[in-house]
């Protein structure tokens, strides 16, 4: 059933339909001056909700210390660069963020090669063990990391695979492989089998037929669970937290929450720490916001 | 496809899934197995364990912190439900109209959920903090002053504000949930409805909801789902305290696991938290499915 609803909401999503002017129902609530006054009110209030906290953050990143005492509201008289300066030099924020792009990327790479590899199989094949494969893959959507990390953090101290980003990365995609799968899956059992039969009677082989038809046409989905994996490693705590102990090769999440620890009196760096640490997730939104907000809801309602 | 060699489809079938299969059953089944083992161990020194089969989980059940930790979930999980339920639904219908600019402001709802959630915990650390937080100033402002008290130092109201933050940044996902749902609705029937004199709420309660009932439901087994692994933001923000107040299952789990070294009870929790998570999506799943209405 939530197979049936996500087909036509994808449909939404992609076309941006908008509400046709003729909708008198709409119409006439935006022909009343006060309809439109309550609805931007409320618009505009969770706005301020939204957004206060951070310009309240910036600001704050950018006062003196003694100026932030005993002016906690206002916008800064002197803007006061130091901070950046100071959060940056005085802590590895660099290196963080260098390491979490190196696992981000091998969760990415290793979750692109495994999801496409399976959906590909489960969706252009028909073999005895194809369902039950599918939901067995499925069904770890269903699992919480939290089940899991700490039979890994075990595997992992045994291993000596502890402070290794790509161990890391390999984790990361192991979770993420479930929710790809069911999203490329959907998405790839829509491409035309007359394609590849054509291929077939030329005589290519699977592999090219998967390299060269397949994988052209899934362009979109790939995306998909590219920006899917991508904020959620970025973004991810707990299993770094345990993997990841010397401070160089610490992920931006636990680097941040070293830095906070330690710099815990001196708030305007603490602050200009925090913005710095929160720019790349912004920059990525400000290039990508149609395709992550898609992808986002997409992978909701697939969830 | 009746050239094809079967044999060598059967060994292309099995090459493309292989690495993949890997990679899941080795980090993610077998772990989970794992854990279940584990979950029925207790270990006596660093190398050696014992079977003790479910004692772990006996001596939980007579654990008052257990007990706390599972109402303080349920009360996480219920007050972000309703919480982004209603936000999720009234600014998604709002955004439905399309008003001028109406752009802008989708683009803007969405930023919390992007945002770093050990960041998003420490600015509403620092929000509700005592030293500078905006809290203090703006319940001044309102005229509330005196009222005010650090609220994650307080054991009675810590998980409440714990909810809040994390509304804050969640709610952006079921705002462009509901928005994509409504979007979805006929605009015929709409119209229809208008005609024969739907207006207001009644057009709310006897068409919108209906219709977008199929959003509706995915979106409570969704955030359901994901308030039960709520971790990062309450580690940043409490780290499950203060008196346990916080400690929600995967904190308690954390905490028993990472803290006091106690695997074999950790495991149990996790445990509890795999079941309890499979049996609600599946529960919730049968509960909430009513007869959508067709159009």
């Amino acid at each position: 059933m939530v197979e049936a609803s996500s087909g036509g909401m994808q449909q939404t999503i992609q076309n941006k339909r908008l509400v046709p002017e003729s909708n008198t129902y709409l119409k006439s609530i935006k022909s009343r001056h006060w309809n439109k006054i309550a609805i931007y009110s409320v618009l505009i209030g969770w706005s301020v909700i939204v957004l206060l906290p951070l310009l309240w953050l910036l600001s704050s990143s950018l006062k003196t210390q003694a100026e932030l005492a005993f002016n906690i509201w206002g916008p800064p008289k002197d803007i006061y660069f130091l901070n950046y300066y100071l959060a940056w030099t005085k802590s590895y924020m660099g290196r963080y963020m260098l390491n979490s792009v190196i696992a981000t990327a091998v969760a990415i790479v290793l979750t692109d090669i495994c999801a496409t590899t399976i959906s590909y199989a489960l969706s252009r094949f028909s073999f005895r063990f194809n369902r039950v494969l599918y939901y067995l893959v499925i069904a770890g959507m269903m699992i919480p990391i939290h089940s899991a990390v700490i039979p890994i953090y075990i595997m992992a101290m045994d291993l000596g695979m502890q402070n290794n980003l790509y161990a890391l990365g390999m984790i990361y995609a192991a979770f993420r492989i479930p929710i790809s799968v069911f999203i490329l899956e959907s998405f790839m059992i829509t491409i035309p089998k007359e394609l590849e039969e054509c291929a077939i009677i030329d005589g290519c082989s699977y592999s090219r037929i998967f390299y060269h038809v397949i994988l052209p046409l899934s362009k979109d989905g790939i995306l998909t669970i590219t920006i899917l994996t991508a904020l959620a490693c970025w973004n991810e705590l707990l299993v770094a937290m345990l993997m990841l102990g010397q401070p160089l090769v610490k992920t931006l999440p636990i680097g941040v929450l070293g830095f906070i620890a330690e710099f815990s009196a001196e708030y305007t760096q603490m602050s200009a720490g925090l913005i710095i640490a929160t720019v790349p997730n912004i920059i990525f939104y400000a290039l990508l916001q149609e395709k992550i907000v898609k992808g986002m809801t997409i992978g909701a309602i697939k969830g | 496809m009746a050239i094809v060699n079967l044999k060598g489809r059967r060994r292309t079938i099995f090459l493309f899934l292989l690495p993949g299969m890997l990679v899941y059953c080795g980090l993610v089944l077998y772990p989970l197995m794992q854990g279940f083992i584990l979950s029925t161990q207790r270990w006596r020194t660093l190398t050696r364990r014992v079977y003790v089969g479910l004692d772990n989980y006996v001596s939980l059940m007579h654990n008052s912190i257990f007990w706390t930790s599972m109402e303080k979930s349920a009360v996480f999980v219920i007050g972000t439900t309703v919480l982004q339920l209603v936000l999720g639904f009234l600014l998604g219908y709002l955004l439905y109209h399309q008003l001028k600019g109406y752009r802008i402001f989708k683009t803007l709802f969405f930023v919390p959920v992007i945002l770093m959630t050990v960041a998003v915990g420490f600015i509403w650390d620092y929000i509700y903090s005592p030293a500078f937080g905006l809290l203090k100033p703006f319940m001044e402002f309102i005229g509330m002053g005196d009222r005010y008290f650090p609220p994650l130092a307080d054991p009675n109201v810590a998980i409440l504000f714990v909810i809040l933050a994390h509304s804050w940044r969640q709610v952006g996902i079921q705002i462009m949930l509901f928005y994509a749902g409504f979007m979805n609705i006929p605009q015929d029937v709409i119209e229809m409805a208008t005609i024969e004199g739907a207006s207001g709420f009644k057009m709310i309660w006897y068409m919108i909801l209906p219709l977008s009932w199929e959003v509706s439901k995915m979106v409570v087994v969704l955030q359901i789902t994901a308030a039960l692994r709520a971790f990062d933001l309450v580690y940043v923000m409490t780290k499950g305290g203060p008196n346990h107040s916080t400690e929600v299952l995967p904190m308690h789990m954390f905490v028993h696991a990472f803290e006091n070294f106690n695997i074999g009870l950790g495991s149990a929790v996790a445990v509890i938290i795999f079941i309890l998570s499979m049996t609600l999506t599946l529960i919730l799943r049968r509960v909430m499915q009513r007869e959508t209405l067709q159009y």
